[in-house]
């Protein structure tokens, strides 16, 4: 299947998808703005109440840390005189949300699968998507498992022996980061680039270079075959 | 002639079996009480009156709406307003059956003209009870015509230029004509290339003409073949910079698909039509939805935010009225800004997936945009690829699909109701906010809440009251049944140990009687008076 990856005139570039899964709460969004704002909001943690009732949300909190929409965010990089264009796609981590995963993660060159250390369950989900990606996307797509929160070391509930097992046994790559501390979130992305201009390359030399030196990329090949139909407004991106 | 005989039908005057003209023959009540030969007269009077007021009518239309262009003309903002109505034409003639339905949902701006269209429909409902369906049918093609007999297919950039008689068309063609002019503007600036871009979408549009048989997955096909070369070409060939690439699709885009809109958006070949009404009532079907069910973070008893809801849903709404999928994108994405406002205001940091796409939901579940499936498979087919795949517009554009998606599946389960409650959501047997009193929708006003308030609170006073006066006729039972209890207890005693009177109390009086000597004792000392 087609990459965003695109070979403009002149020097090479490439633009890629990543698409941040994991349950809610695990620190997507906090992963994502400390690394494109370098901003942390401490006051994140108090999601959970003011999701119990909106209008919780009524005493103003002045200067507001974190601007800008955190859930679509983008990064221009420069990886070996490679340009890489990233866009990073936030997802709804609630449970009741989770069917449309397909809809987001269509068309993707990576996954940035994010858990909480500090909590066992939210590994099963990772788990979960792990699987799932496999089957509609096959080995095209680079997977990232992340174990968040690590300032929270004294909490952990999931081990490091085990993630790690896990990942390598997927050919995922695994990572431990800290929002907060700002730890190992420069490693996860670049290293993450890297693999997928990997990929992007081999799967040009794969298709024939002749053909594919095309600047922008037709929409990705569309496969139909095993797609995942979720719904009938599912085919919105595929033939974009 | 008496009243009973006449009742009974027997006995009926000549007079009233004449015409009523009085030309002496026999009337007949099928033709209102004429003969055949008055009542045809009368009728073909009715008819042509009719005719001619229809006429009157539909020359006042042309003059409104000649008026209406006139001032579009004057003013630049007008513009959107009479395209939309132009738009709104369109569908009527494309969907006459659903023409009642749709108009609710047509959100542009209502205007003179088509309420009188629609009074006019009615009016022929009720006069026109003699008139044949051929006769409405006609009529309704008097109104009707313009805006689609004289665009046929095959020939419709000759009928774009050229711009007949009636005012929509050239309404719409005043719009074509401006983006052409524009694009024309733009191209000057790209010298050379741009006169080959040019031919390029001339050639394209040729094309397509003549493709208009093919499925709509065909004619994207088509389009999106175009749009690669295009920018293929741009690079390659004319050596345009990358950075002017981009612009120079967006103009292309504009330029080609507000001349294709009209045949490649909803065509009739697809069931997209069927989808849109599906999900309209589907919409319609959720309307008990509360924000809470939904954990959507948005507080909207703070006016700010609830001025971003409201717009946020014009944005969406708005989608519709657009012609190239490009602009269709940026209503998406406008009204997600909004969203993203609405949210950060709430709760006072940035927010995320987490946060926006229940808010997307929402919104959309609020609005009911016209047309949504359709829109989101025009954009589909005929947007620019590049643009979504990874752009922001791609991301907002994937959300509303998800939020479609969503809206279409939810189950009890995702907005967390038992099914039962669900079901009789569902059925509109209750709604939420009767059952609790807690959850009001924030449109409500203060007074409003205030007052279902004070009807809890004396719901709840009742109920003490109630409960007070249950326990006191309780205790009065009580009272009762216990004394009742004690006198039969007692009479239980009673009745097992019987009071006997034994003879031995005879004995006793004997041993008093023994005491004889009694009498011999002194009488009692009686006082006596001493004079002195």
């Amino acid at each position: 299947m087609a990459t965003g990856a695109s070979a403009a005139a002149g020097g090479r570039s490439f633009s890629f998808k990543v698409v941040l899964l994991g349950e809610g709460c695990v620190g997507k969004t906090s992963l994502v703005l400390r690394y494109c704002e370098n901003k942390f909001n401490d006051k994140h943690i108090t999601t959970l109440q003011v999701r119990a009732g909106p209008e919780a949300g009524g005493e103003p909190v002045p200067e507001l840390p974190g601007q800008g929409e955190a859930s679509f965010l983008t990064k221009k990089l420069n990886i070996g005189g490679k340009r890489v264009n990233l866009a990073i796609w936030d997802t709804a981590g609630q449970e009741r949300f989770h069917a449309l995963g397909p809809i987001y993660y269509r068309d993707s060159n990576g996954a940035i699968l994010v858990y909480d250390i500090t909590d066992e369950d939210s590994f099963q989900k990772v788990k979960n998507w792990v699987k799932e990606l496999r089957k509609m996307l096959g080995n095209e797509i680079c997977l990232c498992i992340v174990g968040n929160k690590i300032d929270l070391e004294k909490e952990r509930h999931v081990s490091v022996q085990e993630a790690e097992t896990y990942a390598e046994s997927v050919g995922a790559k695994h990572y431990h980061t800290s929002a907060k501390q700002n730890k190992g979130i420069e490693e996860l992305f670049l290293d993450l680039c890297k693999r997928m201009i990997e990929t992007a390359q081999v799967d040009e030399r794969a298709r024939g270079n002749g053909s594919s030196q095309s600047g922008i990329t037709r929409r990705g090949v569309q496969i139909i075959d095993d797609e995942p139909q979720v719904q009938s407004s599912g085919g919105c991106c595929s033939s974009g | 002639m008496n009243l009973k005989s006449e009742r009974r039908g027997i006995h009926v005057d000549q007079s009233e079996l004449l015409c009523k003209k009085g030309c002496g023959y026999y009337g007949n009540p099928a033709w209102q009480g004429f003969c055949s030969k008055c009542w045809r007269e009368e009728y073909h009077r009715a008819r042509q009156k009719q005719i001619q007021e229809d006429w009157e009518l539909a020359e006042r239309l042309q003059r409104e709406e000649e008026e209406a262009y006139a001032s579009s003309q004057s003013t630049q903002g007008a513009q959107s307003l009479t395209f939309s109505k132009f738009e709104e034409k369109k569908t009527n003639e494309k969907t006459r059956k659903v023409t009642t339905v749709k108009k609710f949902f047509t959100a542009s701006s209502r205007t003179g003209a088509k309420k009188v269209a629609q009074e006019k429909i009615v009016k022929q409902g009720q006069l026109g009870r003699e008139r044949n369906a051929d006769n409405i049918l006609r009529d309704l093609k008097e109104i009707f015509t313009p805006s689609w007999e004289l665009a046929s297919p095959t020939e419709a950039e000759i009928q774009e230029a050229k711009a007949p008689s009636p005012s929509i068309n050239r309404q719409a063609s005043i719009e074509t004509d401006r983006v052409s002019k524009e694009f024309i503007e733009f191209l000057k600036t790209y010298h050379k290339p741009g006169q080959d871009i040019y031919k390029q979408c001339k050639l394209f549009l040729d094309t397509m003409n003549h493709k208009r048989d093919l499925s709509i997955e065909e004619q994207s096909e088509c389009a999106q073949d175009f749009y690669q070369n295009v920018a293929e070409k741009l690079q390659t060939r004319w050596k345009v910079p990358p950075e002017k690439v981009e612009k120079a699709m967006d103009q292309i885009e504009k330029y080609i698909m507000t001349r294709q809109y009209k045949y490649v958006f909803c065509p009739e070949t697809t069931d997209d039509e069927k989808k849109d009404l599906a999900v309209q009532k589907r919409i319609r079907a959720l309307h008990w939805v509360t924000p809470q069910m939904l954990c959507v973070p948005v507080n909207e008893e703070i006016p700010e935010v609830s001025d971003m809801v409201v717009k946020a849903i014009t944005d969406i709404i708005e989608m519709d009225s657009k012609r190239v999928p490009r602009d269709k994108l940026a209503c998406i994405t406008k009204c997600s800004k909004h969203i993203f406002n609405a949210i950060k205001i709430t709760k006072n940091e940035p927010a995320s997936a987490d946060d926006f796409l229940p808010t997307l939901i929402y919104i959309v579940l609020k609005g009911n945009p016209p047309r949504l499936q359709s829109n989101i498979q025009y954009i589909t087919r005929f947007c620019n690829p590049s643009r979504l795949m990874t752009g922001e517009d791609g991301y907002y554009f994937t959300n509303l699909c998800c939020a479609v998606a969503f809206i279409e599946k939810l189950d009890a389960q995702s907005l967390n109701l038992s099914q039962e409650d669900f079901d009789r959501f569902m059925t509109g047997q209750t709604s939420p906010k009767k059952q609790e009193s807690d959850s009001f929708s924030p449109d409500v006003c203060l007074g409003v809440k205030q007052m279902y308030k004070n009807l809890d609170l004396l719901s709840q006073l009742n109920e003490r009251q109630e409960r007070i006066v249950n326990e006191a006729k309780k205790l009065e039972k009580d009272l009762i049944d216990w004394t009742d209890g004690i006198t039969k207890e007692v009479q239980d005693i009673v009745e097992k140990y019987p009071l006997e009177i034994k003879p031995k109390n005879q004995a006793l009086a004997a041993i008093d009687s023994e005491n004889v000597e009694n009498d011999k004792l002194p009488p009692p000392l009686q006082p006596q008076v001493y004079a002195g």
